[in-house]
């Protein structure tokens, strides 16, 4: 490993230049934690422009975790940030989850190409855990996705050696699961919450699809959200609404009450 | 150089297998029957029955009333080629070239490989041993033309080791019945012409005897005398890089297997380095004690000498091999092979090349316990035909224009499930559906896009589950947005979600 750089001068010399201060000691705290020892790029995955995240993005060489509210919104939601991780992707699905498939094509308008995706179908829940894991370990891939299915166990043991495979190797680790009110606890770096939105076509023609995000928990960062964002499939870009989302029922709102 | 034949023949292999399978049985002779057309006869006798004058071929009726306490079973021929079969794969621990000789023999092309067992006689020797410690009467002779040695195997009891050369000599004075395998009728006729040796049919006229007998008789002599030596046809193709490994102690546990697996591939990796190839499909065999061979084979993706790699795809297939009283050899063997550049232009090479490797080994990995695949995409409007799998180490075309057009969903049903929709008339798009326990207006429905079967594909039969169906995509209130599609029997059916 490299020695870590050598601080900005001292405050009494120069005036004290905070962002770039901030940004060694970061930089420095990454190294420590061992994020960001791939080859390929490390610099964080973008969400959509607008959504505060600690670096800017979803970290690489870690493990996220996003619940799904509907399947199709969420699975998307994944498509495309696999696709944004610009390398080779796997998508592991475990025996059972209802029959559902991941659909080529429609990942394909997400940015995923049949090119960079690879499928792989577990019987076993134990095998599809195996599998993310010698996937996340990979040096060669830059994402893959974990389906759970309902019964899934999928407790803070796995979800940390997920979270270590994912630093070894350095690929952007996705485990997409069914919304649930008690969540299992969990090692995961940041945790989701994706669910839909209505897109305000009407009658004829559905608009561009809306989704609400909700940042649960993120390590380093507060929770955020509900955003209203807008999947834009032409131009491969997440817009973010400027107004509050007319929030459905967030579980911050629920258990407030 | 001269090739050397072992060749093995092995009289009552049918019988034995019987008295291994029932070891209670008495001590009588025993035979075994096959019906032909509407006669019962006798198909193969062992020694006992043997000496007291029974012989495949005879009536069942006749041999009963020669020996009232003959034991009978009825034939399996299949079984009977299995085994020997089995023994030939067992007799790969001589030579790689080991050929059957149906309907009891085998033979083994030994040339080059008697050395390391200390010479033909040792080698021949070791054979007979073991195979008559296991309870089979077998003959064994070595010459320099396979259809001589098995003659002599036949003919010969006393083990013969016969220089290449003379075969013609050798065969003279064989008995014609075993050394040529000829039919009764056959040797009946030839004995009515005085003929009863091989030097009696070497001395006569060529011509005359094609015409009397045909040709296979010509064939054979011509075979057994070494003037057209035959090539054998080996059980199993001979791999092209092996590693053997004998042991002392059966090896009964899992790890000593695995330890014995790291040797065998130290070896083999260093044989493949040198070689500059890498390995497609590799085997590891392994010779139990008592006679029988198992066999695990692994496939990789692109050619690979890295020991850790192998020993990891072998991982799930060592828990498959039963030792039972233990393995006494074992050995690895590449049957496929591909040029693989060799060691420092791989280290020099870039990062993506590396990366590449790295990501072949995941895939063979994964590829050993779970179904991984790529997908290609297909021109193809029907939904469930627009994609087809593909071998994870193959690079998908790209693809066809339209092909990821807007309705397509994100996550497919694998089966369609039924979902009770209201339309407002026949034709019309759906109004409200039942989602998740309670029913829900549809805020707005696209379509309908009407996708009629690949009529060209089904050649006047009806393709499984195709039928023309009417797809919308339709969003509920709380804004999940689903594909769903009226068939004309099935009804309405949910076939996927849409982001």
């Amino acid at each position: 490993m490299q020695p870590p750089p050598p601080l900005p001068a001292p405050p009494d010399s120069a005036p004290l230049d905070q962002p770039t201060v901030l940004a060694a000691l970061r930089a420095r705290v990454a190294r420590l934690e061992g994020v960001g020892r791939a080859r390929h790029g490390t610099d964080p995955i973008p969400v959509a422009e607008g959504i505060p995240l600690p670096g800017g993005g979803l970290a690489r060489a870690a493990m996220h975790e996003v619940a799904a509210v509907s399947p199709g919104a969420a699975a998307a939601f994944c498509a495309v940030l696999l696709a944004r991780s610009g390398g080779t992707v796997l998508w592991i699905a475990a025996g059972g989850s209802e029959g559902l498939q991941a659909w080529p094509p429609g990942l394909a308008r997400c940015g995923l190409s049949p090119a960079n995706l690879v499928l792989v179908r577990a019987e076993r829940w134990a095998d599809a855990l195996w599998a993310m894991e010698e996937a996340l370990r990979c040096p060669a891939v830059t994402g893959a996705l974990l389906v759970a299915e309902d019964t899934a166990r999928l407790d803070l043991t796995a979800t940390r050696r997920l979270q270590l495979a994912a630093e070894t190797g350095g690929a952007l680790g996705l485990v997409l699961r069914r919304d649930a009110p008690n969540p299992d606890p969990s090692a995961a770096a940041s945790h989701w919450r994706v669910g839909p939105l209505p897109s305000g076509g009407a009658g004829h023609g559905l608009a561009d699809p809306r989704w609400q995000l909700e940042l649960l928990r993120a390590r380093g960062g507060r929770p955020g959200g509900p955003w209203a964002v807008t999947w834009r499939a032409s131009s491969g870009t997440l817009d973010l609404e400027e107004a509050e989302a007319p929030v459905v029922e967030t579980r911050r709102a629920r258990r407030g009450r | 150089m001269s090739r050397r034949f072992l060749a093995l023949h092995l009289p009552d292999l049918a019988t034995a297998r019987i008295r291994r399978a029932e070891p209670d049985l008495p001590e009588a002779p025993l035979a075994t029957w096959e019906t032909s057309g509407s006669r019962r006869l006798l198909a193969a006798v062992d020694a006992a029955a043997a000496a007291i004058g029974l012989a495949p071929g005879q009536a069942l009726a006749d041999a009963q009333a020669i020996a009232p306490n003959l034991l009978l079973r009825p034939a399996d021929r299949e079984g009977d080629a299995r085994a020997l079969h089995g023994l030939a794969l067992w007799a790969r621990r001589y030579t790689p070239l080991a050929a059957l000789d149906p309907p009891e023999g085998l033979i083994l092309d030994i040339t080059g490989c008697d050395h390391l067992w200390g010479g033909e006689a040792a080698l021949l020797g070791d054979a007979l041993d073991r195979l008559r410690r296991n309870g089979l009467s077998v003959q064994g002779a070595i010459a320099g033309a396979a259809a001589t040695a098995a003659a002599l195997a036949r003919a010969r009891a006393d083990a013969p080791i016969a220089v290449s050369g003379i075969e013609a000599a050798l065969a003279a004075p064989l008995p014609l019945g075993p050394a040529l395998r000829l039919g009764a009728a056959e040797l009946e006729a030839l004995a009515r012409l005085g003929l009863r040796r091989v030097g009696d049919l070497l001395d006569q006229p060529r011509g005359p005897l094609a015409r009397r007998f045909g040709k296979a008789l010509l064939d054979a002599l011509d075979a057994v005398t070494g003037r057209r030596p035959h090539s054998i046809q080996p059980v199993q193709p001979p791999p092209e890089l092996s590693e053997t490994l004998d042991l002392l102690e059966p090896l009964i546990t899992r790890p000593a297997i695995e330890a014995a697996l790291d040797r065998l591939l130290a070896g083999l990796c260093t044989k493949l380095r040198l070689a500059g190839l890498g390995a497609r499909r590799l085997a590891l065999l392994a010779w139990r004690v008592d006679g029988a061979v198992q066999e695990v084979a692994i496939g990789t993706g692109q050619p690979n000498r890295t020991p850790a790699h192998l020993k990891r795809l072998f991982a799930e297939g060592l828990g498959r091999l039963e030792p039972d009283l233990g393995f006494e050899r074992m050995a690895l063997e590449a049957r496929a092979t591909d040029r693989m550049e060799t060691g420092a232009q791989v280290s020099l090479g870039l990062g993506a090349r590396r990366d590449m490797a790295a990501l072949a080994e995941l895939l063979d990995r994964l590829g050993q316990r779970l179904r991984v695949r790529r997908v290609a995409p297909v021109a193809s409007h029907w939904p469930e035909r627009s994609v087809s799998a593909l071998d994870p180490q193959a690079v998908p075309p790209p693809p066809p224009p339209g092909w990821a057009h807007p309705g397509q969903p994100v996550l497919r049903l694998r089966r369609p499930k039924p979902l009770e929709v209201v339309a407002l008339l026949p034709d019309a798009p759906p109004a409200s559906l039942r989602w998740q326990g309670r029913s829900q207006r549809v805020l707005a429905a696209e379509g309908p896009l009407r996708l009629e079967p690949e009529w060209w594909r089904a050649q006047g039969r009806e393709v499984a589950g195709a039928e023309r169906r009417d797809a919308y995509r339709v969003e509920l209130p709380c804004g999940t947005r689903l594909l769903v599609c009226r068939g004309g029997a099935s009804g309405w059916r949910l076939h996927g979600h849409l982001p």
